[in-house]
């Protein structure tokens, strides 16, 4: 099937900055797809050439197959949803959902009947004849959200459109985004830096860093597999153990950490004896025992620091040579963690390795 | 006894207070009154009152064919600066436009050069482009001359407008110009309207631009001077009071109006 939207090499610059560089991106139609990445890696800019309102310096951008890279952005088939959500403050919700769809010529009944139709799908019928003033954050999102769909455009862009609300609030609009994305079955181009918000909401991750694609894949996969460092460290917590290379075995890996001997699935790499890899252990796959575990990896570690959050507590485990290794322990196994030394267990299917880029060995 | 001196400088302020809204207040209030008077003469006391002056201001066909003239006329410019300013204002917040500040201190000096000046200065330009003297001549002066007031307050609003909204009104479909009309002009709305009627008062009360560009035919200010040098009396206090009044409710409207949109 032919994607909806195609980045072909796209680069865009402001003066010598390189806010964008050589972006090739294919999205499927009807996917919920997130650019993620860190302050300043150029996702906003990728959106604002979506829409319109960049041009690149080189490279094409084709919607449904069209080449709109110079088109202006009345005339593209894609709407915005903005992070201040830019509604009109001197029209009222419905004028405001309606805007779009006077532009496009339909008559008046066909525009009342559809702006109804999308108030109702954010229950806020009662509220069409308001101001936007006169609504709280998580209602005006919910109006900019409806005034972007009621054109019916190719691709949704949202740019960090949950932002300013609070963590509560955003939890629930996060669902709330994706049902309507479901139900309305659009394409939805969502930019964050929350690498929470994009588990939870996308199809599709692609992990920006300074302007290029880290890592593209599902949710699943980017905590599961992370390519490289800084995915691994962008997405959930990480502990990174730097190792050599001694030998595999079957599709394992062994490896010499600080002369310990630990085993890691070898993740699609093919290594070999004397390779630096690190091994990508995450905090929930560590069990913590005071005794030492029969199978599986294990290191001897002191206990540093508890914190208590709730559901699971998280320890500090100083392990070798000074690492700090952050494991989640369950609060019925905190109890038995009553000394200072403890064993750090887990199994070696429950890590990735992933190869050491600056390594010269 | 100590309350009194401790109290001291809140008492002078007060006073000084008081003293500058007497100050203030009183030859308008001498004004007005000495038109409800009795009398041929401007002067005390006050023996009867009557309403005779108003009913023959309102008779006055010099004055009522005044009023018209000077309210068409501050229609006219109000009307040409306003598209003039809110037109300047843009340019000078669009992107990629060089010399904006240039564009900014030329556009402010109408209102900062003295009348006098100004009105000389047009003058020997409307004679160098053969213009004759009268209606047009004035209507260019006041607009000049208001001009910098519909830039400044129409600048303030436009810098307080997010980025986006245009950005939002294009993204919808509109083509620069809808959204001009749909989204910019209406936002603008409320500091245009200031900045109208803020040119409504400076063209109906501007007398030096007028006199020196103006034909035969006087406008307000013109008229009460002339009657003015013919001898006071208690039918121009009428007139002053009656302009006094209209343009003190246009001015308060013009507030309530501006303060009402600002809170939205
Ligand atoms: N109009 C501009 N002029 C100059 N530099 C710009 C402009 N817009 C963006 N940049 C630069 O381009 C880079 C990418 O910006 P962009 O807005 O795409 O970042 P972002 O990933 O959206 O970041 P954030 O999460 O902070 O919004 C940044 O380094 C920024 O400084
Ligand atoms: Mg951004």
């Amino acid at each position: 099937m032919q994607p909806v939207v195609q980045f072909d090499n796209v680069t865009k610059s402001y003066g010598k900055h390189v806010a964008v560089e050589n972006l090739n991106l294919s999205i499927e139609a009807g996917k919920f797809v997130t650019l993620l990445g860190p302050s300043g890696c150029g996702k906003s800019t990728s959106l604002r050439m979506l829409g319109g309102f960049e041009t690149p310096n080189s490279g094409r951008i084709l919607l449904g197959g069209k080449d709109v890279t110079r088109v202006p952005p009345n005339k593209r088939n894609v709407n915005i949803v903005f992070q201040d959500y830019a509604l009109f403050p001197h029209m009222s919700i419905a004028k405001n959902i309606a805007f779009g769809l006077e532009l496009k010529g339909f008559d008046n009944q066909h525009i009342h009947r559809r702006v109804s139709e999308l108030l109702e799908l954010v229950q806020l019928q009662d509220y069409a004849k308001r101001l936007p003033s006169e609504l709280s954050g998580g209602q005006r999102q919910r109006v900019a959200l409806m005034r972007a769909l009621a054109p019916d455009p190719e691709v949704l862009l949202l740019d960090e459109p949950l932002s300013a609300l609070d963590a509560k609030l955003r939890q629930q609009m996060q669902i709330e985004l994706k049902s309507i994305q479901e139900k309305t079955g659009k394409t939805f181009m969502f930019v964050t830096h929350d690498q929470e918000e994009a588990l939870t909401m996308s199809d599709t991750i692609v992990v920006m860093n300074k302007g290029r694609i880290e890592q593209m894949g599902d949710p699943n996969t980017l905590y599961g597999r992370p390519g490289s460092v800084f995915v691994a460290n962008f997405i959930g917590e990480t502990n990174l153990l730097r190792s050599t290379v001694v030998g595999t075995e079957g599709d394992q890996a062994a490896l010499n950490w600080n002369g310990v001997t630990i085993k890691a699935a070898q993740g699609g790499l093919t290594p070999k004896a004397g390779d630096h890899l690190y091994v990508v252990l995450r905090p929930e796959a560590i069990h913590c025992s005071a005794a030492e575990p029969e199978s599986g990896n294990r290191i001897k570690g002191k206990i540093r620091q508890r914190v208590f959050k709730g559901n699971h507590t998280s320890l500090s485990v100083e392990v070798g040579d000074g690492t700090m290794l952050n494991a989640l322990v369950h609060p019925a196994d905190v109890s038995q963690l009553n000394g200072e030394e403890i064993w750090v267990g887990w199994k070696p299917e429950t890590t990735t390795v992933i190869p050491d880029r600056h390594a010269h060995n | 006894m100590r309350n009194m001196f401790a109290d001291a400088p809140r008492t002078s302020l007060t006073a000084i207070y008081w003293a500058f809204l007497l100050y203030l207040l009183l030859p308008l209030t001498l004004m007005m009154a000495m038109s409800f008077k009795d009398a041929n003469f401007v002067a005390f006391p006050i023996g009867d009152w009557t309403l005779d002056w108003y009913a023959k201001v309102m008779q006055d066909k010099q004055f009522l064919e005044a009023c018209l003239y000077s309210v068409m006329i501050a229609a006219a410019s109000t009307l040409a600066a306003t598209t003039l300013g809110t037109w300047i204002a843009m340019l000078i917040v669009a992107e990629g436009i060089k010399g904006q500040v240039i564009i900014f201190a030329l556009a402010c000096l109408p209102a900062v050069v003295p009348g006098m000046i100004s009105a000389i200065s047009l003058r020997i330009f409307i004679s160098t482009i053969d213009m004759p003297t009268g209606t047009a001549a004035i209507i260019l002066g006041h607009t000049v001359h208001a001009v910098p007031f519909v830039v400044v307050m129409a600048l303030t609003r436009l810098r307080s407008m997010p980025g986006n909204l245009v950005d939002a009104a294009r993204d919808l479909g509109a083509d620069s110009i809808v959204a001009f009309f749909r989204v910019t002009l209406p936002y603008l709305g409320p500091a245009l309207v200031g900045g109208m009627i803020f040119c409504v008062l400076l063209s109906i009360d501007d007398f030096v631009r007028t006199f020196f560009l103006g034909g035969y035919r006087p406008t307000l200010p013109m008229l009460i001077f002339a009657k003015v040098q013919g001898g006071m009396s208690p039918e121009i206090n009428a007139m002053a009071t009656l302009v006094l009044v209209v343009t003190a409710a246009v001015g308060l409207y013009a507030e309530y109006m501006t303060r009402r949109a600002r809170t939205r």
